[in-house]
């Protein structure tokens, strides 16, 4: 007789295939047709979101699978058989860092975009703090819980997406496509770089895949759910250029709750939908937030193994909010946002080729 | 805990072979047993002590009982009666050991019989309704089954009322139940396992499974969580709820109750456990999901749309009873952009004159429907309709005219507290009820991210929630896709093939599908 067993500290990787959307799908879609918009022409912000997507599924195949052949070890474990241990440990820490800085922008950023859509009166320290005290609280919560947090959620925003693009085919104007191919070559390198930024969400396969049940077929599980927010991605971008226009959406801050502001419910129950668009975007960030600062502190853990989970939250968490809180206006949030976004890449693929060829050179099984 | 482990065992042991003298061991001589009993109950006026003489010899014997615990007609027929005159016709043994023998094998009529050795069986089967049989001149006693006492008849549930199904509930009485539940499963393998609750009351409690469908862990950890309570008393399964549930920290109930039989025995076929207590017409099934607690049993027994459409309605039902008022508190105070013009137009005109923020407002209405309805519980039924009529118009009309409320806020709570009755588990109603305070005063301070706030707040903890260890939003996450044709949707009857796959049973089919 099998024991009860779903009901353990255990994920299948079924729940790997909705955590890589869920992480991904956050903040960065509501401002990326914006920025794939400026620096492309017309509608061919498809094609470097497309590359883009086919270049993160493989980065995430390559990171699962490397994570996948060490099966049921943590991160730190299977990096110090690699790269010896204290490399290993500078390697997790870094991983830590980058986590909480990941986690201060999203708690300022979720307040800056709250405060602009839905409570223009509450100060962003205020809306901050009680999304930062809700992410501690998720956090200080069982890991499995987070999984099951992304099964509930993610539905919803999917949900909600497709909503906003069903309900604004009334206004496509398909001469906003044309025309078509003319972007240069160096436009797409850039489109390409912001999509890849926008995706990046392989970071939770290094430590999440450690307590997969059986991570035979994680790294397609992964892949798969990568593809999620790939096609989600360019079906609302190519709906921002359908709607607006290239130039207006490369004007607009965030194009895809201003999609949502445009769109008319039949009935006319609600209007502004855009503030019920955001409400329920809140919970694709909070899976996001949730998520990284989870993993700031797993990844914590594995180098302080005697100190408490919750002693590193509360720990982490006055961190993260005066990180978050640092940035004096919008202009230094995006500095501070690229900065983030590009370290966080760039250092995943870093340390991805690192333990890869050193693994093969070395041998390591 | 250990100790009483250990206390059991003892008496096990004491029970087989009376050695030790100094426990309240009986005696030989039957007046003084006789006194000794007495003198342990303090001699209650409803003590019936018989002694008479075995007919035919000169042995004197003794019954004593509790009035009114026992069955007289069944203690005269059986008991009294072969004693005087079935001994007539026999050739009775001088022995008394003999006599005493004779007794049990041929003479004694009885179903059930044991044989105590100390005061302590003497008076707890006495206490128990059984009638004890002395011997004079034997150091052991008969302990007959001969309960009988005033019951309840069955009656149809007064909780929790079907239009189409049995109508017949569970009553106080624990021999009742059982039977109950034996006419609704005639399954060999269904089992029930007894145990005692409570050091002064000692109740008889009984965990009723069916053994070829339950998972093992999950039997396990009830029946240990059982045997892990330590209380003097347990008037209600409501105690025993509370002493085995997961986390007693949460608003909601991770152990459904019931006073149907059909739902009970329906739990028992998805491989869930029920738990009867003696004296509490509410029976436990655990683990039960927050899916199981949206459920009713007339949603199987009406065709699939209507089930379905049931469910439907309730997990609508859900929402405005969780989310109403604070919806619209934070569409009236942060987001009146969201409300269609014309409606704005007509909640401003209604709100005209209220002195309150709507915060305020939806509180003092919320709480008076509160009062409204824990007054009409514990009121006696006839002044229940003053009650309503009061309320009525304190709610609903008066306190409109008076300007002290605005009428859309009355609509708004009515429906709120229509909704939440909607839902057929009282005790996820009463849940949803107090979470509804918290979102409330979310949506009074934050809006619309007030109430997601508290939306995820309220997923985090669920989901961190367990039954006798099993998820409460099984299935919805972690996910068995299997288990949707029963959840929100219900299949139709003859395609509902197999049980819960979260349940993890034994035997995983409903139907064979090859015979069909």
């Amino acid at each position: 007789m099998k024991r009860f067993e779903y009901a353990d500290e255990k994920i299948s990787d079924k729940q790997i295939l909705v955590a890589v959307p869920s992480f991904v799908i956050g903040i960065g879609i509501l401002s990326l047709p914006q920025n794939i918009a400026s620096v492309t022409t017309a509608s061919d912000g498809w094609i470097p979101l497309l590359i883009g997507g086919v270049i993160t599924v493989l980065i995430t195949w390559s990171v699962a699978k490397l994570s996948a052949s060490f099966p049921n070890q943590t991160f730190i474990n299977y990096a110090s058989t690699i790269v010896t241990r204290p490399i290993a440990i500078v390697l997790t820490l870094l991983f830590s860092i980058l986590s909480t800085s990941i986690t201060s922008l999203q708690v300022r950023q979720i307040a800056d975009i709250a405060k602009h859509y839905l409570l223009k009166e509450t100060p962003v320290e205020i809306i901050s703090f009680t999304f930062l005290l809700l992410i501690i609280y998720a956090v200080a919560g069982s890991r499995i819980g987070l999984f099951r947090l992304n099964t509930m959620f993610l539905p919803f925003v999917l949900f909600v997406a497709v909503i906003v693009i069903v309900f604004n085919i009334q206004w496509f104007d398909p001469a906003f496509l044309l025309p078509t191919f003319e972007t240069s070559f160096s436009g797409h390198i850039e489109g390409i770089k912001n999509s890849v930024l926008s995706y990046a969400g392989f970071t939770i396969l290094w430590f999440y895949i450690t307590i997969v049940k059986e991570p035979k077929k994680t790294p397609k599980m992964a892949a798969i759910g990568m593809c999620i927010p790939v096609v989600l991605y360019i079906f609302l971008y190519l709906t921002c250029i359908l709607v607006f226009g290239n130039s207006v959406t490369s004007n607009l801050q965030y194009p895809t709750i201003e999609l949502a502001k445009i769109l008319e419910i039949p009935g006319g129950i609600l209007e502004r939908f855009e503030s019920l668009f955001f409400v329920i975007w809140i919970m694709a960030i909070f899976n996001t937030t949730a998520m990284t600062f989870d993993i700031a502190v797993l990844a914590l853990h594995s180098i302080f193994a005697n100190t408490g989970k919750i002693k590193l939250i509360f720990i982490i968490g006055p961190i993260v909010y005066v990180t978050g809180m640092y940035p004096q206006d919008l202009v230094q949030v995006s500095i501070f946002g690229s900065f983030i976004g590009y370290s966080s890449v760039l250092y995943t693929v870093f340390v991805a080729l690192l333990l890869f060829t050193i693994a093969k050179i070395r041998r390591v099984k | 805990m250990v100790k009483i482990r250990i206390n059991s065992f003892f008496n096990r042991n004491r029970k087989k072979e009376p050695k030790d003298k100094n426990i309240s061991q009986l005696v030989k001589n039957i007046d003084e047993n006789l006194q000794n009993i007495k003198t342990l109950l303090d001699e209650p006026a409803d003590l019936a002590i018989r002694k008479f003489t075995v007919r035919g010899s000169n042995h004197q014997c003794a019954i004593v009982y509790i009035d009114g615990l026992v069955d007289g007609l069944y203690v005269r027929n059986n008991i009294i009666e072969n004693i005087q005159l079935e001994t007539e016709k026999k050739q009775l043994p001088d022995n008394k050991q003999k006599l005493f023998d004779e007794l049990n094998q041929e003479i004694l009529s009885t179903t059930s019989l044991q044989i105590g050795y100390t005061l302590d069986d003497v008076s707890n089967g006495i206490l128990n309704g059984s009638t004890v049989l002395y011997l004079d001149g034997i150091d052991k006693v008969f302990i007959i089954k001969t309960q009988g006492w005033d019951k309840r008849d069955i009656q149809e549930p007064v909780t929790e009322s079907l239009i189409r199904g049995p109508r017949d509930g569970f009553v106080e009485d624990l021999r009742t139940n059982m039977v109950l539940m034996r006419r609704y499963i005639h399954d060999p393998n269904l089992r029930f396992k007894t145990y005692q609750i409570g050091r002064r009351s000692k109740k008889s409690l009984v965990v009723a499974y069916i053994d070829d469908v339950i998972h093992p862990d999950i039997l396990k950890e009830v029946k240990r969580r059982i045997e892990s309570i330590d209380t003097d008393d347990a008037p209600e399964s409501g105690f025993i709820e509370q002493w085995i549930e997961d986390n007693y920290l949460s608003p909601f109930p991770q152990i459904m109750n019931t006073e149907r039989p059909d739902k009970a025995s329906a739990a028992l076929m998805q491989g869930k456990v029920v738990i009867m207590l003696d004296g509490s017409p509410f029976v436990l099934i655990a683990p039960s999901t927050l899916g199981s607690a949206m459920q009713s049993p007339e949603d199987y027994y009406e065709r699939w749309t209507i089930g379905t459409l049931l469910r439907v309605l309730r997990y609508l039902g859900a929402f405005i009873a969780i989310f109403l008022p604070s919806l619209y508190i934070a569409l009236v105070s942060f987001h009146p952009g969201m409300i269609p013009t014309n409606l704005a137009f007509s909640i401003a005109a209604s709100r005209e004159g209220v002195p309150f923020t709507p915060l305020i407002e939806a509180f003092l209405m919320a709480v008076t429907m509160e009062l409204l309805r824990e007054a009409g519980a514990r009121l006696p039924k006839t002044i229940g309709q003053t009650i309503g009529i009061v309320g009525g118009l304190v709610i609903g009309d008066a306190a409109v005219q008076a300007g002290i409320v605005s009428p859309i806020m009355v609509i708004v709570v009515a429906l709120n507290a229509i909704a939440s009755f909607a839902l057929p588990a009282y005790s996820l109603a009463i849940a949803f009820r107090i979470i509804l305070f918290g979102f409330i005063f979310l949506a009074g301070t934050f809006g619309l991210y007030g109430i997601i706030i508290g939306y995820i707040i309220v997923n985090i903890h669920i989901v961190n929630l367990k039954s006798i260890g099993v998820p409460y939003t099984t299935p919805f996450a972690p996910t068995f896709f299997k288990d949707w044709e029963d959840l929100i949707f219900r299949k139709p009857v003859p395609q509902l093939t197999k049980r819960p796959v979260y349940m993890e049973t034994k035997d995983k089919q409903k139907v064979d599908k090859e015979t069909r």
